[in-house]
């Protein structure tokens, strides 16, 4: 690709503001393109925005995203258009043209400061809360959610009473410090150039008014889920507090009915996020109502991803009743507005039980307008209207150069939008190539005033923040007890500190005073840090020497009611950060070597996409792999579940990795040892068989080691010659089913697994497996009997028509329970099966001639050996463990080194491939810098004082500490992540946090409890 | 190491008297590796004691000062100033560096703050075990490793008594049965064999039962 002279644009559009268009966006952005993020709504943050909680950790949700959005909003290289949308997409991949609607929002958003005096000021306020589902009213002029990103105010033109009809005072308008209202807006049509396109468009929670059988829409007590997330959470219309809508009473028994909108005759997919998210709610639900009952009515609990099942067993364990069954009917007690749920229940016994709640559990549609989307960008659609993806690539649309990300490709979970948009991102900067980097300019600074050894002249701005602050506190009193303070020497007052005028005027101030300090008392350092800072460098003061005194959220607006007090307050808060101000140090951020290419354990499928997808992106890369052969376990696949041929894929990745001139291959190798650090690895390699050993050099480490199949002992397996693996039918099927030519009846056994000793683990395959090859016999012969034995089908997203297809040609599913697993017996004639059957309350006999053990998906024997020496974490389970489950799926919390594949849990093809582009695009954010920025906010030792105990190397998470060849501690600030802990513990106190130190800590307090 | 825990702080305060100006010692050694006396202990007692005496209305002064190690006496020169200016001395050092300093510093009363535990080693960060009892005659390489004396309640060096159950000890189900360790260490060894042989009683007079000890190396006196 790199040989094509064609035009690469350095840009990429990406269309969507959720979490995978984020994500995206930042990766694309880090990698030095310039990124237009288009958001159709007022402000990104998308569906994870509304949710009270995650799966399966039960972490905060704004808690998680919230970093992420301001990331976008503060980078350099996005620019975050809202109330847009793309109306027409021309030209090729690497040089395309995009039309961008940009609708009116009728705030200048370039004015509007966030500070919400309009949202008080407008009158107009009963327009329906789109953020909270309709269960709350908003204003008609209004900021999305708290913590939206733009944090500007927009005006519903559909509300609003002026915009309507004409009629209105424009409160709104007086109410404005910065004059940013606008009604004389008009939409603007813009044309960006772009090398790539990634459509993130998300999904469309299904309607569930369309399937009356539930009530939705006519019983005040039946919610749908999305509703409950709002309910659920802190920043919801009832700031937490679960009350049924009809009388605002606490529910003492909620049920949840799965499959709202999924799995049905309109719905022929599953949604794959439903279980987990009323498993979820379920168990929130009990944490707010203690003792709430909470039953959930489910057909199969999919639980397929990392820590589900621990995370359902949890929920079991926390008192979570799980009835399988669709139940019967919903009928509402009028005069109670209870809701009476007619079911059967698992012996076959019909119940009626009373709920106080009903919550449907409503699955994912294609997004609004995907049809209308898909005729602008040239796209094609599936038979569910959802995108049509390339089946062993699932982030390439059917036009070249435009792709796809998160719920609009299939259904999926928070993580895996999130591995795709990363994926979509590599594909992206594939495509874009050579124009990587041409776009992003970066910002000139003056030289840094040199201000060591200088007395403190601190200079002290306190914002009114219009009115949001004055009309609170008194801002002059704060302004004259300021120009009191030890080492002030400048004080005073402004309008809005943020404004463009005010940012302007800041570096004159600063030179005019000799400031080499500067205090701000204004709002939250959160949103606002970073742009002060970034103004003291543009006056060459370190960034470093700045501190922020929060007088707004921490101060005005929490003590509306007492001014006077608030006052106090204020001068306490700009006193605090005066002390401190004058204990502040420039710090310096060095640059440091990057060594650009990258090492990929593995030469799998998933290794041999990363590294071509890095390759493709201009970079060095080396594989190793420790068979003599590349291609991994795809080596041994007859047929994919996508009906593409594996090895003939196989055989392309191999050519196109032994003829790409950046990829080099070691096969037969394995890693022994490795030093060093992101940017500056060096990595010992081994060959299996003999002593030869070389050393190779890189900048980033990508693992992508696989997994294997169990293969135990049960069922028989290794002691009769028909039972085999689901693996080694693959091998039999594919020479044209020659090898299973005289099975006339086939019995597969699902969730075969190390259970005894382990905890229950989905494997995530096996059901699809199971299915395909099911289908596959009865293709070869339809009269061959093929029995399933599974405990629960597991078919997620679009492969659900699979399961539906085996059934419909007769495969026949039989149900087992954990309690009552199937028996496998050798006879005379050959094997017989019992398993009881938990509906018919019998045990059934089968003899068939052949059967097929689902093995679960283990991680490799020698992965805890290879964790150690990359010092990773592992899961339980022992596979690799990811920074973080929702939103670093493929990143390793050590810096630089990525994962990807069935090394990180047992994964399809496809999702591998995914998975590998991910890892490749995270890499490449490392890969493409320059250099290395090393220093800022990092652990300092002071050797003389370190005692070598350790503490320091047991507690960092990182795992960065070391004790050197002197004897003391050594923290090597470029992989110091700054979190404090070893500072904290060392009993000697031989280590300090810059810009944390103790006394810049101390002098804080210090300042709060003197009487001065 | 010397494993110590600082005593309450109640304790502490009770020791000061009439002092005004209180020195608070740190050792810079043991107990700063099993965080009871090292910098940061000091600086959290002296700030929970300026704290305590701020609530009292009360005008003693703390000041902190940590050591290298206060079981040496260069070390222990290196706080003579700091010493000299106090009333009382608050050593946070094992027995050994309290009476280091209290020698060094004869008209100084000097307390301690930590009660020195045992001889023993970190299991994980924040849990410590005991490992020997200085007993000054080694029998570890008759006992895989694993000391009876130190780690049988009873110090049986012919063990286990019939208070072992389940691999613990009688006293506490969270105490390993040493010579149950014993046990398996040389079972795995392939010495079990071994432990038929009885081991006369011990000859306690290199302990501390033999009053005070005292070692002289004439090889290496200057």
């Amino acid at each position: 690709m790199s040989e094509d002279t064609s035009r690469r644009v350095g840009a990429a559009l990406v269309v969507g503001g959720g979490i995978g268009g984020m994500q995206a966006a930042l990766d694309l952005a880090e990698s030095g393109v310039k990124v237009y993020l288009v958001e159709r709504g007022p402000a990104i943050g998308g569906r994870m925005a509304q949710l009270d909680k995650t799966f399966p950790t039960n972490d905060c949700s704004t808690c998680t995203i919230s970093p992420r959005l301001v990331e976008c909003g503060r980078h350099p290289n996005i620019e975050i258009m809202v109330n847009a949308e793309v109306t027409a997409l021309s030209g090729s991949p690497g040089d395309f043209t995009a039309t961008i609607l940009r609708k009116p929002t009728y705030v200048n958003q370039d004015l509007c400061n966030g500070c919400t005096a309009c949202i008080e000021a407008c009158v107009y306020k009963r327009a329906i809360s789109e953020f909270n589902e309709g269960l709350s009213r908003r204003t008609a002029v209004h900021i999305l959610y708290p913590q939206a990103v733009p944090l500007k105010a927009v005006i519903d033109p559909t509300t609003c009473l002026w915009l309507k009809n004409g009629k209105c005072v424009k409160t709104c308008m007086k109410a404005c410090g910065m004059n940013a209202i606008d009604f004389d807006q008009q939409p603007v049509t813009v044309d960006v150039e772009v090398g790539a396109v990634v459509l993130a468009p998300g999904f469309n929670v299904y309607n569930a008014k369309l399937s009356e059988e539930f009530g939705y829409g006519r019983y005040a007590n039946v919610l749908t889920a999305i509703e409950f997330e709002r309910l659920l959470s802190a920043s919801g219309p009832t700031r937490g507090h679960i009350a049924r809508p009809s009388d605002q009473q606490e529910p003492k028994r909620i049920a949840f009915f799965q499959c709202v909108g999924s799995r049905d005759q309109n719905h022929k997919y599953c949604s794959s996020v439903c279980c987990m998210y009323a498993t979820k709610e379920a168990m929130l639900a009990k944490e707010h109502v203690p003792g709430v009952d909470c039953q959930i009515f489910f057909m199969d609990v999919r639980a397929f991803g990392k820590g589900y099942d621990a995370f359902f067993e949890r929920a079991k364990r926390q008192g979570v009743k799980f009835t399988r069954c669709r139940i019967s009917s919903l009928k509402e007690v009028p005069a109670t507005k209870e809701l009476l749920v007619a079911y059967q229940d698992e012996d076959g016994e019909l119940k009626k039980e009373t709920f106080d709640l009903v919550i449907l559990s409503v699955g994912m549609e294609p997004p609004k307008g995907a049809a209308e989307l898909a005729k602008i960008t040239g796209i094609e659609l599936n038979t569910y209207g959802f995108c049509q993806t390339s089946p062993l690539n699932p982030v390439e649309t059917t036009r070249p150069g435009v792709f796809v990300c998160g719920t609009f490709a299939e259904p999926k979970d928070i993580s895996e939008s999130v591995t795709q948009a990363s994926g979509a991102a590599a594909a992206a900067l594939q495509t874009i190539g050579s124009g990587r980097g041409t776009l992003v300019e970066e910002k000139v600074y003056p030289r840094e005033l040199a201000v060591e050894g200088e007395e403190p002249r601190i200079g002290v701005f306190v914002c009114h923040c219009g009115n949001n602050i004055a009309g609170v506190v008194n801002v002059p009193n704060v302004v004259e007890y300021a120009k009191g303070l030890p080492g002030v020497v400048h004080a005073e007052n402004i309008i809005y500190a943020c404004a463009a005028d005010s940012l302007k005027a800041l570096p004159d101030k600063i030179k005019e005073h000799g400031l080499n300090r500067v205090v701000i008392a204004s709002c939250t350092p959160r949103t606002h840090e970073p742009l002060f800072q970034d103004t003291l460098r543009e006056a060459g003061l370190n960034p470093y020497l700045f501190e922020m005194a929060n007088i707004r959220d921490q101060c005005s607006w929490v003590h509306s009611k007492e001014p006077e007090k608030a006052t106090d307050k204020s001068r306490a808060l700009v006193k605090m950060a005066v002390w401190r101000a004058s204990t502040l140090e420039p710090i310096h951020e060095t640059p440091l070597d990057l060594n650009h290419q990258a090492l990929v354990i593995g030469g799998g499928v998933s290794g041999m996409t990363t590294a071509l997808s890095l390759a493709d992106q201009g970079f060095k890369v080396f594989l190793v792999e420790q068979e003599k052969q590349l291609g991994g376990n795809l080596l041994h696949l007859s047929s994919t579940i996508q009906g593409v041929d594996p090895q003939a894929h196989v055989e392309f990745l191999v050519k196109r990795v032994e003829s790409s001139a950046l990829i080099e291959v070691a096969t037969g190798m394995k890693v022994a040892k490795v030093e060093g650090f992101v940017g500056a690895f060096k990595t010992t390699l081994v060959a299996v068989d003999s002593p030869i050993q070389r050393l190779i050099e890189h900048g980033v480490t990508i693992v992508a080691t696989g997994a294997q199949e169990y293969r135990g002992g049960e069922y028989l397996l290794g002691q009769h010659p028909n039972v085999i693996t689901q693996g080694d039918l693959e091998a039999r099927l594919s020479e044209n089913g020659s090898g299973v030519a005289g099975a006339r009846s086939v019995v597969m056994v699902q969730c075969v697994g190390p259970w005894g000793e382990k905890e229950f683990y989905c494997s995530r395959i096996c059901c699809g497996v199971a299915v395909k090859n099911a289908l596959r016999l009865k293709r070869l012969n339809p009269s061959t009997r093929v029995h399933v034995l599974y405990k629960e089908m597991r078919t997620y997203g679009f492969k659900e028509e699979l399961y539906t297809k085996a059934r419909e040609e007769g495969v026949i599913f039989v149900r087992y329970e954990d309690a009552n697993p199937p028996v496998v017996q050798a006879t005379e004639t050959g094997l017989r099966v019992e398993v009881a059957e938990p509906i018919l309350g019998e045990r059934l006999e089968l003899d068939p001639d052949l059967v097929v053990l689902s093995e679960a998906l283990v991680p490799r024997m020698d992965s805890g050996a290879l964790a150690q020496i990359l010092k990773v974490p592992q899961s339980r389970e022992g596979f690799f463990l990811e920074a973080h489950i929702k939103l670093r799926p493929v990143d390793f919390s050590s810096e630089g080194v990525f994962l990807c594949g069935a090394a990180h849990y047992p994964k399809f093809a496809g999702e591998c491939v995914v998975q590998a582009s991910a890892a490749a695009g995270r890499a490449a954010t490392v890969l493409t810098k320059q250099a290395l920025t090393v220093g800022g906010v990092v652990a300092e030792v002071t050797p003389p004082k370190c005692t070598a105990c350790l503490t320091c190397v047991r507690v960092c998470p990182f795992k960065v500490p070391i004790i050197n060849a002197e004897g003391v501690a050594e923290i090597n600030p470029a992989e110091c992540r700054g979190c404090g802990i070893c500072a904290s513990e060392c009993p000697a106190k031989a280590i300090e946090i810059l810009h944390y130190k103790d006394r810049q800590i101390v002098a804080k307090t210090d300042a709060m409890l003197s009487r001065v | 190491m010397i494993k110590a825990q600082q005593k309450p702080f109640d304790e502490i305060r009770g020791m000061l008297g009439n002092a005004k100006n209180v020195l608070i010692l740190g050792c810079g050694t043991c107990v700063t590796i099993c965080f009871a006396g090292g910098e940061k202990e000091v600086a959290i007692l002296a700030s929970l004691l300026r704290m305590a005496e701020d609530i009292d209305n009360g005008d003693r002064q703390f000041r902190e000062h940590t050591v290298k190690r206060q079981c040496e006496w260069e070390f222990l020169d290196g706080a003579a100033e700091e010493v000299k200016n106090a009333d009382l001395v608050v050593s946070l050092a094992c027995g050994i560096g309290v009476q280091a300093t209290a020698q060094r510093y004869p008209d100084k009363p000097v307390v301690p703050g930590v009660n020195t535990s045992f001889l023993g080693l970190i299991l994980e960060q924040g849990i410590w075990s005991e490992r020997c009892v200085a007993c000054g005659n080694c029998v570890l390489d008759k006992t895989g490793g694993i000391c009876p004396v130190a780690r049988c309640s009873k110090s049986l060096l012919n063990g286990p008594c019939g208070g072992s159950v389940g691999g613990k000890c009688e006293i506490s189900p969270e105490v390993d049965c040493a010579w149950q360790l014993i046990h398996d260490k040389l079972t795995a060894a392939g010495r079990a064999e071994e432990l038929e042989e009885i081991t006369p009683p011990k000859d306690w007079r290199t302990s501390q039962s033999g009053g005070p000890r005292k070692i002289v190396r004439e090889d290496l006196r200057v």
